[in-house]
């Protein structure tokens, strides 16, 4: 067993700390803890949070967030005037007011003073960029994933939340789930023996970039404001089938799509598992139908379509010399020795989020890392952008991940950044 | 205006570029590469439409060349085409791209002016620092402030001798971009060794009038710049009765390196309130020096509760063999939470020389402690422990033969079903037999088929509570032998035996490849007409094996289904039927839900399921089935809103 694996419960230092009996001395008060006093959280306790971009899965995410007492919900802000419709009425039904701001620009959302935190669901184009600016104006973050277009996106995104000492948490619940953080145990505890070679689920291996459709009449800015829906993408004109946030840019612009959407769980969960947070592979080649990566440590990592046990979505198997694991969205976990599934957590199929968001709002409050705090997404997506990078130019790239380039190869470096449309920046 | 043609014609180009288009593309040819960047120059100087020029531009920054950036220039100053011109200018080599984008702020204006500066600022180009400059002054805050980022950016001393200055000079609204790129430069200065610089870089900031969140980061900037001297201003922080500086605190106690800086916290934690204490405390245990542990131990061994509870936590990432007898002491506490907390962190404590210190201390133990060896040796999984725990199970404490119990349960093999089976035999306690059957369990569902033998012993027991453990041992062990005995049980004389034996059989597993015969038992269940309760066992059973077997097709389904309706004279079942159709997404399924939406015990159940199935999408569906089966549900449901999706579906048809 080594040291970051074992899950702490700082759920129960805080209610430690609360039962202490001691009030609160500090004179901050949070504007928003005049909204009310249900849920038996002290006012001052309460984490006051805002919403950018609350599609699908931002609504599930939003839900967990609703159903913890700790929180309050008090502004989403979305470029398009259905979502910040609906997220406004299911905020409001859950309080039983009307409170719920709405936005269409960003800025005005984080301009707010009250706001502690944001869940960011806006599709990847945006993640990236609206999460750094968040971190820039004193928000913690909760990003939904993919989280960064490109490799330059990435290592910004961890810079920037280590200068402003904000929390940051992907939304890569797997992290936070038994059956996968047990897996990763049995990978990083030496109990599968010396670590070979792990293999991961991509969804695809098709990358893409983006696209310009033709033009159609552009909507009213209440209805979609187009201009802010596209963001840091490059211009083109309105098309109604662009308002796919989640397929917007591929999720890369210029290299998206391949292994990012799921990769960014998959590819995270490998690297957790040899304990490579801090790093990602040096080499990455595609090779019949699949990716294969390496680490400098020897460890292999396998992206791949097929060769999966029915383990339901988002599998990863990990391969050591004495033993290996296999594990999906199912919950169930396989292994090449019962004794090795001995002491197994509870099974929690569905790949729920309640427990990973919960660990962002316990480290909101102890300023402490999140399980997938901005280092750990960021060497997780430079592994995915890079082996992205290898399938779109059709052939094996080498990566320094120390100096964060692809030595003696200007195809791939360009690769590694787009620039952002005007006024956007890193 | 482009033509419709043409546009569409771009489209496509743009949609085709996937990853094989380009990789045929990156064939690494320099002079092919050079003949594809002659092409796409060609491109962006003809009268192509906008789309094509885009897509162009995108791959001119994979093949594109100093030679590529006259025609890309022009492009900087087109609204719709700027963005896309600059992915190219960005990542060019050489003074060609550096130049058009320096020569380039002298044109452009607002918005197009900003991007201009922030590919300046991405190519950090220091020969643009005096034209920066000017832009700082410019009227619009959004162009002055990307200038003092890009010239952050670009750091240097000439970048810093103008950003120091405009803290002070420019407006309130660009102040905030300036500290940022004071900031940067500050970052550059630390990481080339010069932290004196960096030191009053972030000072310089910190002075000045800002939003709270850039204090913060100079703040915490000037803490790591100081070094180990940097410590008082880290306890002002955490001192602080702001919960933004404390907060800030928190986090760069996490990162000040060295023991003296750990050591003075550990005297800081002191001076703060008993609610801060536990959290600077977390922050230590995230340090990684030789001076944590001794401090943290010290803390889980005595003093106020809060803090030995979290001190006790985090030794799980920290701690190691020295602090067993600390957290075994703990652990055998009274109070409820220390015991426990010290418990979890004895189970994931990392190294194999804590499973030999806590082995060897296994024999001479006594009372509590032996209580909670025994259960840590079962969590922990040690090597070498098992016979240590199999005398627990003969035990007189039964807190001993309790963890004992627990310990076998986790980390037993088939082997040790027999100290099980005696104990759950000789045992009186229902709690203790509980615990035992549980445990028996466990090891059945990892062990299998090789349980069975041992579990034939409680099935030949006299005692009907035994007998039972033993069924539920057969289905969790499964294999063609575990069901052999459960249906043999199906006819024993005891009563409570066939129905525990039914109730068995219809929750059998239906995953594993052998145990398929599980659902032709089932079946004959529910057409035996012996008794109701076991005919209605027999067909949730059968129907659950319908859902869950992986191996059946859809059509299949569907077919067992209906075949087994005539079986089914009660709703309850029908409407499993209904849960186990509905998922299956056919026409076939779509025809058996209008069938049962006639049925009135069930019709609201069908009529949901129809409105579901036909919202899904019904591969093989004819039009035609789609409408009956929703004209079905407008006629037969009393459900206003399953009535109003099936007529929406309807018009959608229509």
């Amino acid at each position: 067993m080594s040291q970051g694996q074992v899950l702490l419960s700082r759920r129960r230092l805080l209610k430690t700390a609360a039962k202490a009996g001691a009030v609160l001395t500090l004179p901050y008060v949070v504007p928003g803890a005049v909204l009310g006093k249900d849920g038996g959280v002290a006012p001052s306790e309460r984490i006051i949070l805002g919403g950018i971009g609350i599609g699908n899965r931002g609504t599930y995410d939003l839900g967990c967030f609703l159903h913890e007492p700790d929180v309050r919900f008090v502004a989403v802000c979305d470029v398009k005037g259905e979502r910040r419709k609906v997220v406004k009425e299911m905020v409001d039904n859950r309080y039983g007011n009307r409170d719920c701001a709405t936005y269409i620009d960003l800025r005005e959302l984080l301009a707010r003073r009250d706001i502690d935190a944001v869940l960011i669901a806006t599709g990847p184009s945006w993640h990236g960029t609206a999460a750094i600016l968040a971190a820039q104006a004193g928000k913690d973050v909760y990003c939904e994933k993919p989280c960064t277009r490109n490799i330059a996106q990435s290592l910004a995104l961890a810079q920037v939340f280590r200068r402003t000492g904000r929390v940051f948490q992907a939304g890569t619940q797997r992290r936070s789930l038994p059956n996968f953080v047990y897996a990763v145990e049995l990978a990083r505890s030496g109990r599968l023996g010396k670590l070979q070679t792990m293999y991961a689920h991509p969804m695809t291996l098709n990358v893409q970039s983006s696209g310009w459709l033709p033009a159609e009449p552009e909507r009213s800015r209440e209805d979609v404001d187009w201009d802010l829906y596209l963001g840091p993408a490059p211009w083109r004109p309105f098309n109604a089938k662009h308002l796919r946030s989640f397929d917007f840019e591929e999720g890369g612009g210029l290299v998206g799509g391949g292994c990012l959407p799921w990769g960014s769980h998959c590819v995270d969960l490998c690297q957790w598992a040899n304990d490579a947070d801090r790093t990602a592979p040096a080499e990455y080649e595609p090779k019949e139908g699949q990716l294969h990566a390496r680490y400098a440590n020897g460890v292999r990592l396998i992206i791949r379509m097929n060769g999966w046990l029915p383990l339901g979505s988002c599998p990863v198997r990990f391969e050591g010399d004495k033993g290996w694991v296999e594990t999906g969205d199912d919950a169930e976990l396989v292994a090449s020795s019962p004794a090795l599934l001995a002491g197994k957590g509870v099974k929690i199929p569905g790949y729920p989020a309640d427990f990973h968001i919960r660990n962002f709002l316990d480290c909101v409050k102890t300023r402490a890392r999140t399980r997938s705090d901005a280092e750990a997404t960021c060497y997780a997506h430079i592994a995915c952008h890079a082996a992205n990078i290898a399938l779109f130019l059709g052939r094996k790239v080498c990566y320094d991940p120390a100096q964060n380039e692809f030595p003696n190869d200007d195809e791939a470096n360009r690769l590694r950044s787009e620039a952002l449309r005007e006024p956007w920046r890193l | 205006m482009m033509s419709k043609s043409r546009c569409l014609a771009g489209c496509v180009v743009l949609l085709v570029g996937s990853a094989l288009v380009w990789a045929a593309q990156a064939a690494p040819d320099a002079a092919a590469n050079k003949e594809k960047e002659r092409q796409l120059i060609a491109v962006l100087r003809s009268d192509a439409p906008p789309a094509e020029k885009a897509i162009t531009c995108k791959r001119l920054a994979v093949y594109g060349s100093q030679e590529a950036v006259p025609a890309l220039t022009p492009l900087l100053f087109d609204k719709e085409l700027s963005s896309w011109a600059r992915i190219a200018l960005e990542v060019i080599p050489g003074p060609a791209a550096d130049a058009a984008l320096r020569n380039a702020l002298g044109t452009a204006q607002g918005r197009l002016l900003v991007g201009i500066i922030n590919s300046i600022a991405v190519r950090r180009d220091v020969e643009a620092v005096n034209a920066l400059a000017e832009k700082l002054k410019d009227s619009d805050p959004e162009v002055a402030s990307a200038a003092a980022v890009a010239l952050g950016s670009i750091g240097g001393a000439a970048a810093v001798k103008i950003l120091e200055p405009a803290l002070a000079d420019v407006p309130a609204l660009v102040r905030p971009a300036v500290a940022e790129g004071c900031i940067l430069c500050a970052e550059k200065s630390l990481a080339a060794g010069q932290s004196a610089e960096a030191v009053r870089l972030y000072d310089l900031v910190r002075r000045a009038t800002l939003p709270k969140q850039r204090l913060l980061e100079a703040t915490r900037g000037a803490i790591l710049a100081r070094g180990p001297a940097g410590i008082a201003l880290l306890a002002e922080q955490l001192e602080s009765p702001d919960k933004a500086q404390f907060g800030i605190g928190l986090r760069t106690a996490r990162e000040l390196e060295g023991q003296e800086v750990t050591q003075a916290l550990a005297v800081e934690m002191n001076r703060l309130s008993p609610v801060r204490q536990p959290l600077l405390l977390l922050a230590l245990a995230d340090r990684r020096d030789a001076a944590v542990l001794p401090l943290v131990l010290k803390t889980a061994g005595g003093g106020p509760k809060a803090l030995r509870v979290t001190a006790l936590e985090v030794l799980v990432r920290l701690g190691n063999v020295s602090c067993v007898p600390v957290l075994l002491a703990a652990a055998a506490e009274e109070d409820a939470e220390l015991a426990g907390t010290a418990r979890q962190t004895l189970i994931h404590l990392p190294g194999a020389e804590v499973d030999a210190d806590l082995l060897a201390r296994l024999p001479q133990a006594t009372g509590k402690t032996r209580q909670v060896l025994i259960d840590l040796a079962g969590q922990r999984q040690i090597d070498g422990a098992l016979a240590a725990i199999r005398s627990g199970l003969q035990d007189a404490d039964a807190g001993i033969r309790g963890a004992a119990v627990q310990a076998i349960g986790v980390m037993g093999e088939a082997g040790q079903l027999a100290d099980l089976v005696q104990l759950l035999q000789k045992s009186p306690s229902p709690r203790e037999r509980a615990d035992v059957e549980k445990a028996l369990l466990a090891i059945s569902g990892r062990w299998g088929a090789s349980c069975v033998p041992p579990l034939q012993a409680l099935l030949q027991s006299s005692d009907t509570t035994l007998r039972t453990v033993g069924l539920h041992g057969m289905a969790v062990a499964g294999g063609p032998e575990a069901l052999a005995a459960v249906k043999a049980a199906l006819a024993d004389k005891n009563e409570t035996i066939q129905d525990e034996a039914a109730r068995t059989l219809s929750t059998w597993p239906n995953n594993w490849p052998a145990d398929e015969a599980a659902a032709e038992a089932l079946l004959q269940l529910a057409k035996s007409e012996q008794k109701v309760l076991h005919q209605v066992l027999g067909l949730r059973g059968y129907l659950e094996y319908v859902r869950g077997d992986k191996k059946l097709n859809n059509a299949a389904k569907v077919a067992k289904v209906r075949e087994l309706l005539p079986l089914m004279p009660r709703p309850e079942e029908k409407r499993l039927a209904i849960s186990v159709v509905g998922a299956v997404r056919t026409a076939g399924a779509l025809e058996l839900l209008t069938t049962l939406a006639s049925d009135p015990a069930v019709a609201e159940d069908a009529c949901a399921a129809i409105v579901s199935l036909t919202g899904r999408g019904l591969p093989g569906a004819s039009r035609q089935q789609r409408q009956k089966a929703l004209e079905t549900v407008v006629e037969k449901s009393k459900n206003d809103a399953t009535r109003k999706k099936a007529e929406e579906g309807l018009k959608e048809i229509r």
